[in-house]
This record gives structure tokens, sequence and C-alpha cells, in this order.
């Protein structure tokens, strides 16, 4: 990898709107330790670290595929910032709210951001249990259907149904339980 | 089965597989049936979540590679648990070092400030100690001890100095204390004219003594280059001396620093020539070739202060000698013309050399 093709903020944000996986990979490994750093000096461990700064990173790849990133900063200063306000808010979680941060850089307020992202992971979450209480087949059934788009034949062959309406309607069946499971505990938020 | 139907509707409806009547037709029933409508927002947030759910789950397995990935580059240089604690406690310890430093450097800065005057009331101390100590100095004589030099000779010579001829008839001066003892005297000169001596007068008080051939093979040293000053010299003044430290004959440079000698002795000069034992007895000639004093010794544990006789105490034992026709002859025949002066100093040694004699003194 070259490490001049991404020298500026500008080429690393072309990169990723290019889907090339090697701009995501020098960013990450770009900014890691000074998160870490962050983490590392206001009580957090190095799971902790990297959990937030994944995090982080996640909210920034998806608002440049969403093109809802209005980047009035450098990178690294708004990659901190998601990742102070996200630590701050694991903080309180964990009932210990730090008084003083021990900042190292100067942040924005990223407030709307993060939000955003809290509530989809609380989607995410209830997606994931339910398709958790599915169970095989359906769930995998849904997966290679709706996540990995396959076609209805390889499904059909692969779970060995006789033919694709009996497919379809294992399929909807499934959609049809995992429904319920989902919108049992998900409530939009008001 | 109905049921079926209708998901089967509403996923070609979201994923716009629809042909334009037919979904003209059901937007039409998505106005007027509030259920179904109901069920298509459920069905598009549920798939909408599903694949935002399984986009996710991609990306973070793409990030956990990537950090492995990271992991796997720094394995090498993982940080050790003594550099975690260090990054985090960099600051705190920083602080704490300069403090410390800072508080120990200006403790020692106090403490050297408070103990100045007291310094100075030791310095005191000392001067007035060294006072008391110049008067138990003796002024020490330069007598250069020779043990086993001059092997070959069937007994070598038990001290040396150096003298120098006051006139062409054979008569020499050197320090007293050199011959002090002797029983036999001989002197050489850089030429290697060897010749037996004789004490004929000595002045104790002075440290004056003069000497004279006995060799009979002897007949003159030649016409002196040197005139003998009467008159003071000044302070300041640039002045030589040849001597006899070692084997070899060497000169010696410097000025005139005081006027009077070893504890305020009138009749000697202060000089700022380094000499060593051996050095007794020499001739100490200043810039024009005058001869103005005699080397007489130093003060011990005191650099550059050497003393000489001045010539004028050595022009009044000349005339003090008793009369017999030896002093005479010496007042006679005293040098009366400088052959030096105007000459640069190179010159000056060439042609004075061959009147200093070192003098070996057995007994």
């Amino acid at each position: 990898m070259k490490k001049s093709l991404y020298e500026t903020d500008e080429a690393i944000l072309e990169g990723i709107r290019r889907d090339d996986e090697r701009a995501l990979a020098y960013l990450y490994k770009l900014y890691f330790p000074m998160i870490s750093h962050f983490i590392l000096s206001n009580s957090g461990t190095d799971d902790e670290a990297k959990d937030i700064y994944q995090e982080g990173v996640i909210v920034f790849y998806e608002k440049i595929k969403g093109n809802t990133l209005e980047l009035s900063c450098q990178i690294k200063t708004y990659l901190y910032s998601v990742c102070r306000r996200l630590w701050l808010k694991r903080l309180a979680e964990k009932g210990r709210y730090a008084v003083k941060m021990e900042d190292s850089e100067s942040f924005l307020p990223v407030e709307e951001d993060t939000q955003h992202h809290e509530e989809q992971e609380r989607q995410f979450g209830i997606m994931g249990e339910s398709l958790e209480q599915l169970g095989e087949p359906c769930r995998s059934l849904l997966e290679d259907y709706y996540i990995r788009m396959q076609n209805m034949q390889v499904i059909t062959e692969k779970f060995g149904y006789t033919n694709s309406d009996t497919a379809k309607n294992q399929k909807y069946k499934c959609l049809q339980r995992l429904k319920k499971l989902f919108f049992a505990t998900y409530k939009p938020e008001v | 089965m109905l049921e079926y139907r209708a998901y089967e509707q509403i996923e070609s409806y979201l994923n716009n597989e629809m042909a334009a009547d037919e979904r003209a037709a059901f937007e039409v029933l998505l106005r007027t049936d509030p259920r179904l409508a109901e069920q298509v927002r459920e069905h598009r947030k549920l798939l909408h979540t599903m694949r935002s759910f399984g986009q996710r789950q991609s990306l973070k397995q793409q990030l956990n590679l990537i950090h492995s990935e990271m992991e796997d580059e720094t394995a090498v240089a993982t940080p050790a648990p003594w550099k975690v604690f260090w990054n985090r406690h960099v600051q705190t310890v920083a602080v704490a070092a300069s403090v410390s430093l800072l508080s120990v450097f200006g403790t020692l800065w106090s403490v050297q400030q408070l103990k100045a005057p007291v310094r100075q009331q030791t310095a005191h101390y000392v001067e007035l100690r060294r006072e008391v100590e110049l008067l138990k100095k003796t002024q020490t004589a330069i007598i250069n001890g020779i043990n086993d030099a001059t092997k070959p000779a069937p007994r070598p010579a038990a001290f040396s100095g150096t003298g120098f001829a006051i006139n062409a008839d054979g008569y020499l001066v050197t320090s007293s204390h050199v011959v002090e003892g002797a029983d036999s005297v001989l002197i050489e000169n850089e030429a290697g004219q060897k010749y037996k001596v004789v004490e004929v007068y000595r002045d104790q008080i002075h440290d004056l003594s003069i000497l004279k051939v006995s060799d009979p093979a002897f007949t003159t040293f030649g016409k002196l280059p040197y005139t003998f000053k009467t008159a003071e010299s000044d302070l300041g003044e640039k002045v030589y001396t040849l001597g006899y430290p070692r084997e070899d004959i060497v000169f010696g440079e410097g000025s005139l620093s005081s006027a009077s000698g070893f504890e305020g002795d009138t009749t000697a000069y202060q000089i700022s020539i380094p000499l060593n034992p051996g050095n007794s007895g020499g001739p100490l000639l200043d810039d024009k070739g005058n001869l103005i004093g005699v080397i007489s010794g130093k003060q011990a544990g005191q650099e550059g202060a050497a003393f000489a006789i001045k010539s004028a105490y050595l022009l009044q034992m000349i005339n003090e000698l008793p009369q017999t026709d030896t002093s005479a002859a010496i007042a006679l025949t005293l040098p009366q013309k400088n052959a030096l002066s105007g000459q640069n100093r190179p010159q000056q040694l060439k042609k004075l050399k061959d009147y200093v004699f070192v003098v070996k003194v057995y007994n």
C-alpha cells in the first residue's frame, strides 16, 4: 500500500467514495493511535478503545457513503469529536461520568451524528436479536436473499427445496416471523 | 395465501419491479387502505433495517480485519506495560521531575548565595595564614644535586651552579652557596673549555664569590662583550639570563618585576624568569647587554618569583676587595665597552655564551 496515495483528507474521502478498501484501511490505521491514547488516558481499556474507534469510523464511513457529510474540519478532528462523544456516552452508561476529559485535540459538537448512530445501533441490536431468535434455516434463508442478494434459484438448491415456489413460501413464512419478532421490541422513536 | 400474495406485491412494489399501470393501481390501493399502507411501511422498514444491518455487519468485519492486520503490523512494537504506564503518567512524572530539579538547584543556589560572605571570610583567613607562613619561608638556594651524572669521571661533582667571567684575566663571579664547602672547583663552558679555579674572595652577606682560574695553561678569556651597570634598572625592563640547570646551557627570559628581593631585600631584584636549581650564579642582563645582576635564588612554592643580586653590590664587593695586586688587576681590567647593545637576542647570546660557565663543585 502506497501511503502517498492518501496523503490528504480529500484523497481519503475520494478513496472511500470509490469503495477503495485500502483508503479505509489507511484511514483506520492512521488515527487509531490518537483515539486509543484518548480512551486509555480517560480510564478506558484497549478493547473499549477498539470498540469506540470502530463505531467512530462507522459513523464517518456511513456519512460519506450517504453523502451527508459536511466536513468543515479535518477528518482527524471529526473522528476525535465523534469518538469523544461516544466515549462520554459510554462512560455515562457505566455510571462513571468523567467530570473532566483529558483532551489532546480540539473537537466539535457532533451530537446529531452520534444520535443518529445510536438510534441505528439500537435498531441493529434488535434486528440481530430477532434474527438470532428466528433460528436456522430461516435466518440463513433471509440473510441470503435480502442481505447477500442471492438468486432464488441458488437458494432453492442450497436449502434443498423441491422448487422455488416452496422456497418462496418458506421465505415468506420466515419473514412473517421476523417481522413479528422485530416489531415486538422495536418502537420507532417518537 | 392471500397474505403471501400481498407480500409478493409489496416486495415488488418496494423493489420498483411493478409495471407502470400495476404500480398506479397499487398506489391507489395504498391511499385507500390504511392497513395495507401500514403493512408496506413496516415491510420497508424491516427490509431496510435488515439490509443496513447486513452492510453494517460486513463493515464491522472489514474493520476488524483491518484492526487485526494493524495489530500484526505493530505486534513487534507492541507497547510494553511500562510503556502504557509511562504514556499515562508522563505528564505527572514530568511535572514532578521538574519540581524536584527546581527545588534541588534552587536550594543549592540559595545555599551558595548564603555562603558567599562566609567564603570571603575564609579567604581572609587563608591570606592571613599565608602571611604568617611567608615569615617562615626561607629562600631556597638553587643547588643542583648531581648524584649519578658524569659517570666516567673518577668522582662526579657534588653540586653545580653557573658562573660568568668578570674580566679577561680569569676572574669569575658565582653565588657563594654554590661553592660552599668545596674541595675543588672546576668550570666549563659551552665550547668545552675546562679550567680549575680557586675561590679568592667571598661576600657571605650578598651571597657572592669571586673565583680565579688557577690552571697554568690558562691565558685569557678574551675581550668581554658586556659591561656592568652601576645604576638601578627600571621596573618592567626586559631581562634575560644564561645558566646551567642541566648539562646544556639554557636561556631564560622575563622582566624585572620588583626593585626589591625576598622580604624586601633592597640588594636584590625580583625577576620573572622561570629558574631551576643550577641557575644560581648566572648573569642577569638587560636588553642592551648590560649586566645588571647575579641570579641567587627563588621563593619556595611561588611561581615566577626569582631573585638576583644587583650589579651595584657586585661592583661594591670588587672595590672592597682586600687591597692586593689581584684586586687592582680586576678593577683595572673590568670591561668598559659593550659589544652587545643594538644586536638582536640570538646574536647577543652567541657572543655571551663563551663567558658563562658551569661551576662544578667537588668535596
